[in-house]
């Protein structure tokens, strides 16, 4: 009991913040993306505060597995128990503060400190120390020094999210109706999902908003921005998302998911044609399962951000947490997702077609990569930081007639995904507690 | 040689492993192998750690504190960073109860911490 985490004082908020943000007019301030002050704010009213994705259960599978990650800046060791429950913990020795797992991921008995030797068992009980006897002789009592558990962790459909704060909104309230729309890659199959290898880290000298923000709901970058890589890919350009006919964009809590109906455009340019038809093959169980909606969108053009760092591409299938490591400069972990259910060679060709597509040498990622890097040094420059960004495209679309779960807006071409996003994160900034955030939802929280 | 009481064979389930607490010989583990009684020191002989609170895996012992491992039937150490044996005292059953047989103290064999 005594090893649950202290909580980080929460300092008021910025003065000027309103000047950075004002989404109804449609503008945001350069500066976000390299402010120093900014980034300690979100470090602690976000990442000391919101629910953070930390693992995938199938990465832990058996008692005394782990995987090694962070949230936000700090380290924590991610542990299946022998209850079958998941702990999450600093990975600090509460001695002298040493780090105490040093590999991303293996199955252990416990974890030993190299300093001093303190030992503590997957339940992160201290259980001896080197030279126990003089700890004994001094009135210790082991009891109150075991690792650090953070406040609450809890999973949903595969992913294990945790969060630092005591007073954070439960994990389903805090996901809302996005689950409706997560289950068309989570769950469209009996059995669920898995990461197919491990993790691939890469860093980016770019702020960690504009990769999340990208994923939230920019669509539009990608006829443009990957145009030669999709060429590459598919022999041809990116599909010219304004000629669908139907596509939305929409968004809960600051999470967001844009999507067409195609089916398969995203998961096309993998170059893997055994991929596509893996997916028309499984479209009428998914259709059954999930109804005829959600079956158009297992792989269609399409990508989505959980608030604030957790996001994904359904059709790729890489999962990403694009891991803050000061305002201009991430680290990113991605893996790739693939049903369990799927035949071995399929799993193997979609790891195959992510790593050419998405990681650190994939001809897309190369892409993003570059103009992520610029948008953040510009916004170094003194006078450039302080000019306001334009962020205004689909006003006034919002669904009010619809049926859909959440904030709906019409097309995937808009900018609804990412005022919503920066007006959360706004939100977050310029609160004491959650108790302060204002609930901006319009749309239907159950699904019908 | 004395006859130490341990404990009652309902009081200790199969794969379990109890330790008994005993000022003059040193505490015992005792252990239940799929029906078969062994005792060994509880000390293990690397640091300070109770074996008992240890998990038994097939024949072995796990430490708690650093993972060595110890052969029960034998008291081999098999497992870094435990190196040296472990004690181990024959075994008698009567009845319902458990009895380690224990040469009168031989201060070289108690394992210290």
């Amino acid at each position: 009991m005594s090893n649950i985490i202290k909580t980080v004082d929460v300092t008021d908020s910025l003065e000027n913040l309103s000047e950075f943000c004002d989404i109804e007019n449609g503008r945001i301030s350069g500066k976000i993306f390299s402010d120093k002050a900014i980034y300690e704010q979100e470090l602690e009213k976000i990442f000391a505060r919101c629910w953070l994705f930390v693992a995938h259960e199938s990465q832990i599978p058996k008692t005394g597995d782990y995987i090694t990650t962070t949230m936000g800046e700090d380290e924590v060791i991610v542990v299946r128990q022998k209850d079958g429950g998941i702990k999450v913990f600093l990975n600090a020795c509460p001695h002298r503060g040493n780090k105490v797992c040093f590999a991303e991921s293996g199955s252990t008995r416990g974890f030993i400190c190299n300093y001093h030797g303190w030992s503590f068992n997957t339940a992160g009980n201290l259980v001896g120390q080197h030279e126990s006897g003089i700890y004994e002789a001094s009135d210790f009592d082991k009891s109150k020094w075991g690792l650090k558990e953070v406040a609450q962790v809890d999973s949903w459909k595969g992913l294990v999210f945790a969060t630092f704060d005591p007073e954070a909104p439960t994990l389903k309230e805090y996901l809302g109706p996005m689950t409706w729309y997560l289950d068309a890659l989570f769950d469209n199959q009996e059995g669920g999902t898995e990461f197919a290898g491990g993790c691939i880290r890469s860093t980016y000298e770019c702020n960690w908003k504009i990769a999340a923000e990208n994923f939230v709901g920019d669509i539009l970058h990608a006829g443009w921005t990957h145009d030669s890589a999709a060429r590459a890919m598919l022999g041809g350009a990116v599909a010219k998302v304004s000629d669908f006919e139907e596509s939305y964009s929409v968004n809960w809590n600051g999470h967001g998911y844009e999507f067409a109906l195609d089916t398969v455009g995203n998961v096309a340019v993998l170059g893997e044609s055994a991929l596509n038809k893996y997916v028309h093959t499984i479209k009428p169980s998914v259709a059954e399962r999930l109804g005829e909606f959600r079956s158009n969108m297992v792989a269609s053009v399409s990508s989505c951000t959980i608030f604030p760092n957790f996001s994904f591409l359904a059709g790729q299938n890489t999962i990403r947490v694009w891991q803050p490591r000061g305002p201009n400069k991430i680290e990113l972990f991605s893996w790739v997702l693939v049903n369990k259910s799927a035949p071995d060679d399929i799993k193997e060709k979609w790891r195959k077609g992510a790593m050419m597509t998405f990681s650190p040498t994939g001809v897309f990622e190369m892409d993003d990569g570059e103009n992520w890097e610029y948008c953040t040094k510009t916004s170094k420059g003194k006078v450039t930081g302080a000019q306001d960004l334009y962020i205004g495209l689909g006003m006034n679309t919002l669904e009010r007639q619809t049926d859909l779960p959440g904030n709906v807006y019409k097309g995937q071409l808009n900018e609804a995904n990412a005022r919503a996003y920066y007006q959360h994160w706004y939100d977050h900034l310029n609160a004491k507690s959650w108790s302060e955030i204002p609930d901006r939802n319009v749309g239907k929280a159950e699904v019908e | 040689m004395d006859k130490v009481f341990l404990c009652k064979v309902s009081d200790l389930a199969e794969n379990e492993v109890k330790k008994i607490d005993n000022s003059e010989h040193g505490d015992i583990a005792v252990y239940n192998l799929g029906g078969q009684y062994y005792a060994t020191a509880d000390l293990c002989t690397h640091a300070t750690a109770s074996l008992a609170e240890g998990d038994v895996e097939d024949d072995l012992i796990v430490c708690p504190v650093h993972w060595g491992q110890f052969h029960i039937p034998t008291g081999k150490a098999m497992g870094f960073p435990c190196e040296i044996d472990l004690r181990t005292y024959p075994v008698e059953v009567e009845g319902d109860e458990i009895y380690a047989l224990v040469e009168a103290a031989d201060a070289a064999l108690i394992a210290k911490g």
